[in-house]
């Protein structure tokens, strides 16, 4: 039986019914914290749970399309700079900010997609590279609006009352469920787009575009609204970044590190899988902070060394290939 | 007015004219075979005229609108399908996957898209491959595929590039009826063939490309007496 | 009028080591259709090379007679256990795995040789040539003359030898090739060794004109996609014509537009091309 055949199986026995998946997910995510009321636990949910966001994000456009984009993070900086100079320069709630940096990212999307995906492949790879460096510099350099190298600092976020309470910015809490509903929010989406028109829009794109076109698809069309969606996500997680650590700088948020970690949540977790950003995520936190602590950007080195094992050895990732063998147990 | 209308079409690669002012009319129903040796310019033209290269100058109408300059999806929406030469399916989806996505065009409900891709499938005798990857299909039921994705369109009308090449005869045969059969329902065909016996028994008209200069618009049986088609395939002295 | 020259001249010189760097990355698209990420830290490790040459008493010029060699062997070993299975998997996913590997260079350099800035201080290095009133660094002269030396090395290579058109023949069609009686495992593992000696080299070259740190190649590499890109992936001439533009765009930039933006003008210029000519500058380069 092939893998299809199985798929076909296991959705008749519900046994991966989405909705309940969904719920089951929410449930733990609402009680996570309550695990250890411990904030350097808090963070670390917290880093998990913005890695997601940004695993789901790159693989809509990366996963499912087959674009694979070296350039996020220029999406995650505009988003992060705009919720950021949007409350210093013209005193606007950091939380419309959010909104308005995931817009902004989505508005420069449009044409950065219309100029990269003239080119096909591997050069729209480079293509984004080298679009991620040109807004770095700006962003480096366009001192009287970004503070260039030295950064923007928030020091203290405005009073938010919420059910009669006041919201404890000085906790990890209230952004431990900002994040969970965001990467909700992002999964929510994607399952929402795969099974769709666009999502089987996606796929084509990236099986092959001649064919694709052939099939009536507009392939320009379908891979620059991945691309908006992608980048969507990603500004406001950007957004999200500068209002959790009350901080950017080009380097922070404008890096290609950050690019490519974005990359191997979604190459490490599994291409086009709703779940594999999450596993990805835990993952890269995972080794980042075991490593951290022990010598500098020695998580680096495992990032790398994790790729290229994946790659070679489970093309499909770890959530794919684990979702395969369950499958596969269940189809029996 | 004719259903498709080429006009002075062209194509220039360089110095090398692929195709040369090639015109023609075709009317609604018919099947029409485009023949010509090796590099004539038969699937240049097939490319240009579903808008998969940008032509030098000139117009293919259909339905008195002019498409050249419209991308491939667009001329798609418009009407026209195409098969490629050298089968494309998507072949990490399923069979049902593949033609659903073409259905989508016309169908935006997946559940709808689904069952018209069935329907289809039933048609061209691939319902019980429904649900296999399109790369684990033979030769004969990828082109096959690639039709049912064609058909999944809606088209008026039909380009197939090469649908026999590399068959059995037994499948020659089954295309040859398929063809007639997808004729009998409406759509207007325009099939390019290296099949001789195939083509001049389906075919209502022939036009025959000799370096990109078309040298033949007839009936078939007309076209093989022809001295200029003869001297074209069978070189000079043959006539 | 002066500054004009002088800004053709310094990047004139720049772009030639850029081109040479672009050379590599061209040469392995054409052959092997993959683009390697890690090519820049190629270039990093040639520029390491240089340094340790350096301190242990050895002109780094001159150790490109060890380097160069070293490189070329590193190349095959590379292909021949690495890459060579994960390139039937397809382009995206050798593209994913050459970038694993970058990081696992860039970092294992930055773990074993900490991310210090170095510098190659040459005695010959101190006070620039004056030809004409131009101000010329010697070392970079150097380099100069070395880069277009070797990179002529390679064209001749690749245009008079049996092996050069084998490569030249595999990058036309490697499945004809192979009817042909061409080995091409092995084209693929000498192609990827000349580049990755190319790379090298090229950073051996740079090193005493630049800072040298772990994570250097990750800027070259970026400018030198968009130099391949811009001659046509592929192109010897193009990556050679590509980088020498880009070279001089940048430094007339520098003077005349702004030093903060040297690096953006160039990224800008690419996009230009792109918009304009989505094939390259010559052309070759596959497009939607």
């Amino acid at each position: 039986m092939n893998n299809s055949a199985i798929g076909a199986a296991v959705a008749r026995k519900g046994v991966f019914d989405s909705r309940l998946m969904g719920a089951a997910g929410a449930l733990v995510l609402l009680l996570a914290p309550l695990a250890a009321p411990n904030p350097f636990f808090h963070h670390l949910l917290i880093m998990v749970l913005f890695s997601t966001l940004l695993g789901v994000a790159w693989n809509l456009l990366g996963g499912y399309a087959g674009q694979v984009s070296f350039g996020h993070a220029a999406f995650l900086g505009v988003g992060a700079y705009a919720t950021m100079l949007l409350h210093l320069k013209l005193g606007w709630s950091p939380w419309l900010g959010l909104a308005a940096g995931g817009a902004l990212a989505t508005l420069i999307a449009v044409p950065i997609g219309l100029l990269c995906f003239r080119l096909r492949g591997p050069y729209f790879s480079l293509a984004t590279l080298a679009v991620a460096e040109i807004v770095r510099l700006v962003a480096l350099n366009w001192e009287s609006l970004t503070a260039g190298p030295q950064g923007l600092l928030i020091t203290q976020l405005p009073e938010l009352t919420l059910f009669g309470h006041a919201v404890d910015w000085e906790s990890k809490l209230p952004f431990y469920y900002i994040a969970a509903l965001l990467a909700l929010l992002a999964m929510g989406a994607n399952h929402f787009i795969a099974q769709s028109r666009l999502g089987a829009y996606l796929l084509a794109v990236r099986e092959d575009m001649d064919s694709a076109e052939a099939a009536g698809i507009d392939t320009v069309r379908t891979r620059v609204v991945a691309l908006a969606l992608s980048a969507a996500l990603v500004g406001l997680a950007g957004g999200f970044y500068g209002l959790y650590f009350r901080y950017v700088d080009p380097d922070a948020v404008f890096s290609v590190a950050l690019s490519v970690e974005m990359v191997f949540i979604a190459v490490v977790g599994g291409i086009a899988t709703t779940g594999g950003p999450i596993v990805g995520a835990i993952f890269l936190v995972t080794i980042s902070e075991v490593f951290r602590e022990r010598f500098q950007s020695g998580h680096l080195i495992f990032y790398g060394l994790f790729m290229m094992l994946i790659v070679r050895y489970l093309p499909e990732g770890i959530w794919g290939k684990l979702r395969a063998l369950l499958r596969l147990a269940v189809g029996r | 007015m004719a259903l498709l209308e080429v006009n002075q079409l062209r194509k220039d690669f360089g110095g090398l004219r692929a195709v040369s002012d090639l015109s023609f009319r075709l009317e609604a129903g018919q099947i029409l075979g485009l023949i010509g040796p090796n590099g004539a310019g038969k699937t240049t033209a097939f490319n240009l005229m579903a808008g998969f290269i940008p032509a030098t100058s000139g117009e293919v109408r259909l339905d008195g609108e002019n498409v050249v300059g419209l991308r491939p999806h667009a001329i798609v929406r418009r009407g026209i399908a195409r098969t490629f030469q050298i089968v494309k399916p998507f072949r990490k989806l399923t069979v049902l996957e593949n033609v659903t996505l073409a259905a989508f065009l016309r169908e935006p409900v997946r559940a709808r898209a689904a069952a018209a891709a069935r329907s289809i499938l039933a048609l061209l005798d691939l319902a019980g491959k429904a649900d296999c990857d399109a790369s684990d299909l033979t030769l004969g039921q990828q082109k096959r595929l690639e039709i049912a994705r064609c058909l999944a369109t809606r088209p008026k009308l039909l380009f197939l590039d090469e649908p026999m090449g590399g068959l059995n005869p037994t499948e020659v045969e089954a295309a040859c009826e398929l063809v007639q059969k997808l004729s009998d329902s409406g759509i207007t065909v325009i099939l390019v063939e290296h099949h001789m016996r195939a083509i001049m028994k389906i075919s209502d008209r022939v036009v025959v490309l000799h370096h990109g200069v078309k040298i033949a618009d007839d009936a078939p049986a007309d076209v093989v007496r022809n001295p200029a088609v003869v001297k074209a395939y069978l070189g000079e002295g043959a006539a | 009028m002066d500054t004009l020259l002088q800004s053709l001249v310094s990047g004139t010189l720049t772009g030639t080591l850029y081109a040479m760097i672009a050379v590599g990355l061209t040469v392995v698209f054409g052959v092997m259709r993959i683009i390697n990420m890690a090519h820049g830290e190629m270039v990093m490790l040639g520029m390491f090379g240089a340094y340790w040459a350096h301190e242990a008493g050895i002109d780094p010029f001159v150790s490109l007679l060890l380097w160069m060699p070293a490189m070329f062997a590193f190349g095959m070993a590379v292909q021949r256990f690495l890459l060579a299975r994960v390139i039937p998997s397809g382009e995206l996913n050798t593209l994913l795995y050459t970038a694993g590997l970058s990081l696992l260079i860039a970092n294992l350099a930055l773990f074993f040789w900490n991310g210090d800035y170095r510098t190659i201080s040459l005695d010959y290095g101190m006070t620039p040539a004056r030809p004409f009133g131009i101000s010329v660094s010697i070392p970079l002269a150097i380099a100069f003359g070395l880069a277009i030396a070797l990179t002529s090395a390679l064209y001749l290579f690749l245009a008079r030898t049996d092996t050069g058109r084998a490569v030249r023949a595999t990058a036309q069609n490697p499945d004809s090739a192979a009817l042909m009686g061409v080995n091409v495992a092995r084209i693929d593992m000498i192609t990827f060794g000349l580049g990755t000696a190319l790379a090298g080299a090229a950073g051996v070259l740079l090193a005493p004109s630049l800072y040298l740190y772990p994570t250097v190649g990750e800027i070259l590499i970026v400018k030198c996609f968009v130099i391949a890109v811009l001659g046509g992936l592929g192109s010897i001439p193009g990556a050679i014509a590509g980088g020498v533009l880009r070279g001089v765009v940048e430094s007339l930039g520098a003077v005349y537009v702004s030093v903060a933006y040297k690096d953006a003008i160039g990224f800008v210029l690419f996009l230009g091309v792109l918009l304009l000519r989505p094939a390259g500058l010559f052309g070759v380069g596959r497009t939607s």
